[in-house]
């Protein structure tokens, strides 16, 4: 007990309690001068950066509900569909979880490169259309950082999805066949019900690690731009590249009272939801 | 009993660690130089060189050890490098840099080192304007550079633009009466950018456009203009005028560029990229630093003779000016007074400082032999000290190791002193990266983009954020 508590504590509440003292001063570098209440926050809040980044990072966690958050459903049903070779696809779909972060968003970066002879301008332009901006194209930017997020990490959502169907009871699958129903329906009726335990736990969890987003802007577009750049990637360049440490970690405070609070929120509808509670 | 154990066994590892570190401090009595500036382990060449200057100086000075510690000072690093204290004793950094590292107390006042050495009145004005505060001086130049219009010989001479005027056999970059060949303004880029996009495959020219690369080069573009971008007013207050019409001027000049596509692709051009186009053909030109024409041929195996190098273009009607940094060598907050004595003169055996000596003299040598073995082109310096005998020593030496045909970065060296400009002098990486975003947005949207209305913004923010502080 002891060890593990010194351990959470050296590793977990210090620097959390910490991050929170150093909001609430004036900074010199990383270290803290005078107390100033909740100037940094105010600061923080007045700056267009910081709701740009507000507002990215909400468009992050959108279009990764849109793309990043089925697709491992679909991919784990399809995979549970699947007779033969289902080891091999099972591994392949895996595989981009094991390629490290960076290495994948320099890879998606090389993809998206917006010059001409770039792969996928090379396949625009062979269907007859213009070279496109691609990743620079602060329209397309957040939603292509979304899909080679969701290329890195769906995998292993789908690992756990795929154990979840797989321990579905085959004899409701045969009920239902004999009762007629098609594909659509046994996934309506059969699948899906059982999948939405999981499916709501690993919502959340993915809004929860979406809006800390940090490492694909900020290598997919050389440092990130005003149309990319997250709380995350804003709270790294406060402290790191404008040394306002105390800028930074009032930012960090106020992006984790918003997932806290998103979390909060979320338990609160899902009990007042779930059939349990009525 | 067990956990008990457990915890004595975690604290006992703990305080080892702690007496170790201490033990490592005392071992050694002579006093340790990190040297942040020693090459990485992938430059053997370089290393042997250093190696060879660090024994001679170990000789010469028994009492210092000097430490290898490759140190590449980057924005994303240094400040959790400078607050866990492990930076080396001397580092390398960009010109820009030291007012910031200044006020954030990351590196130390060498004035007294410098004076003691009587190094203090040799040094450059020009690159120690910004090592200065409050006369006090925090670093010293390693070299300079100052900004130039880079060309690719090849495409010029397959576009028909240089050709030998005089007859020799050898491709000349002026006519037959010695009139430029090459644009020497920003209208004659964007003419002969048309011609290279109608002939060749590769586009006119990179602008770069992030990382506040895209600001750095732009703010020469615009001086070019007859822009003054900060200045004093007359309540003695910094005022910035980012959105002046030759700023505008400027933006609209990379606009018109980019609505007729002859701008390398792209929206967030790194500092890379224009090494990287340049090298593999994809543009024709491009403004680079004279300290910088080896990446092509290092980074991409460019052939070295089809580099050229001439002054920045201006608009016909204002002076022409060439921004003007370099790389100096500044000293951790932590390092001693005699930590910062051992590193002044270790540059001596490098070859970087004013002293003129057999050991300098040998240092400079082998530096050339060694950029020469490596095949990199090898072109005249902007010096960092101004004192006459170590100008003579220079001038002594560099010409037996020039490798380029100096006909193409003749003109450019001869007209440095004259267009030479430094940096502007306030939060000058914050007024880059407000310049990156108006550029950006008019290479995403050059067919819509307001420049008056993006300069207005960059304007504005720049004021208020940061000028608007410093009046304090």
């Amino acid at each position: 007990m002891l060890p593990s508590l010194v351990l959470f504590s050296f590793f977990v509440w210090v620097p959390l309690l910490s991050n929170i003292s150093l909001s609430l001063y004036t900074t010199k570098g990383f270290e803290k001068i005078q107390f100033s209440g909740l100037e940094n926050y105010l600061a923080v809040f007045k700056d267009d950066l910081f709701v740009g980044a507000l507002l990215n990072t909400c468009e992050y966690a959108f279009w990764s509900v849109i793309i990043g958050f089925l697709a491992p459903v679909i991919m784990a049903i399809i995979l549970n569909e699947i007779v033969h070779f289902k080891g091999f696809f099972r591994v392949c779909a895996y595989l981009p979880n094991m390629v490290p972060g960076i290495a994948a968003a320099i890879l998606w970066t090389f993809l998206f490169d917006p010059s001409a002879g770039s792969m996928v301008n090379s396949i625009i332009v062979a269907l007859g259309k213009e070279p496109s901006l691609l990743i620079d194209d602060s329209d397309l930017s957040i939603i292509l950082i979304i899909i080679a997020m969701t290329w890195k990490g769906a995998g292993a959502t789908m690992l756990i999805y795929l154990a979840s169907l797989q321990s579905i009871d085959s004899t409701y699958y045969e009920a239902a066949r004999l009762d007629g129903a098609n594909f659509m329906q046994r996934l309506r009726y059969v699948t899906i019900p059982h999948l939405l335990p999981n499916i709501s736990t690993l919502f959340v969890l993915q809004i929860i690690s979406v809006f800390q987003v940090f490492y694909e802007p900020m290598v997919m577009l050389d440092g990130g731009t005003d149309a990319s750049i997250s709380l995350m990637l804003l709270s790294y360049n406060y402290a790191f590249k404008d040394s306002k440490s105390g800028y930074s970690a009032a930012t960090g405070v106020i992006l984790a009272a918003i997932i806290i609070a998103f979390t909060l929120l979320y338990n609160f509808v899902q009990k007042k939801l779930s059939p349990q509670s009525e | 009993m067990k956990k008990f154990l457990c915890v004595l066994f975690s604290l006992s590892v703990f305080a080892c660690t702690l007496i170790g570190f201490t033990g490592c401090k005392e071992k050694n009595e002579k006093i340790q130089i990190e040297l942040g500036m020693w090459p990485e382990a992938n430059l053997t060449q370089d290393i042997a060189m250093y190696k060879y200057w660090e024994s001679q100086f170990e000789e010469a000075y028994p009492q210092y050890d000097i430490i290898a510690a490759p140190y590449t000072y980057n924005l994303q690093a240094f400040v959790s490098d400078a607050a866990s204290g492990v930076l080396p004793t001397v580092f390398q950094t960009w010109m820009t840099e030291p007012p910031s590292l200044i006020e954030n107390g990351y590196i130390r006042d060498i004035t007294d080192q410098l004076e003691q050495l009587g190094w203090l009145d040799k040094l450059d004005e020009g690159l120690a304007a910004n090592l200065t505060v409050n006369n006090r001086v925090y670093g010293v130049p390693r070299d300079g550079y100052a900004m130039g219009l880079m060309i690719n010989k090849k495409i010029f001479e397959e576009i028909g633009i240089f050709y030998d005027s005089d007859g020799d056999g050898v491709t000349d970059i002026v006519d037959e009466e010695g009139n430029p060949l090459y644009p020497t303004t920003f209208q004659e880029i964007y003419e002969v950018s048309q011609i290279v996009c109608e002939y060749t495959e590769a586009k006119g020219i990179a602008i770069l456009s992030s990382n506040q690369n895209g600001g750095w080069q732009f703010s020469n573009i615009a001086w070019n203009f007859g822009a003054v971008l900060q200045e004093k007013n007359a309540n003695g207050k910094w005022v910035s005028h980012l959105n002046s019409q030759a700023c505008i001027d400027a933006l609209e000049w990379i606009q018109m560029m980019k609505n007729e596509d002859l701008i390398a692709p792209g929206v967030t051009l790194p500092y890379s990229d224009w090494y990287k186009l340049i090298g593999t053909r994809a543009v024709a030109m491009c403004f680079a630093g004279s300290d910088a024409i080896s990446m092509p041929v290092t980074n991409y195996n460019f052939n070295k003779d089809d580099l050229v190098l001439v002054p920045m273009p201006g608009d016909g009607v204002h002076q022409a000016y060439s921004l003007s940094g370099g790389t100096p060598f500044v000293f951790s907050k932590d390092a001693t007074d005699e930590q910062v004595l051992g590193a002044l003169r270790f540059l001596e055996y490098m070859g970087r400082s004013p002293v003129v000596s057999d050991v300098a003299r040998a240092a400079i040598e082998r530096g050339h032999q060694t950029a020469q073995s490596k095949g990199m082109p090898i072109v005249p310096t902007i010096k960092p000290w101004k004192s006459h005998d170590y100008l003579a020593m220079i001038e002594e030496i560099e010409p037996q190791y020039i490798n380029v045909n100096m006909e193409y970065y003749q003109e450019f060296f001869d007209t440095i002193d004259q267009m030479r400009r430094v940096e502007e002098p306030n939060y000058c990486q914050k007024m880059y990266e407000e310049l990156d975003r108006a550029i950006q947005a008019v290479l995403e949207n050059p067919a819509t983009a307001n420049p008056t209305a993006l300069l207005n913004t960059a304007n504005n923010n720049f004021t208020n954020k940061y000028l608007n502080e410093l009046n304090k």
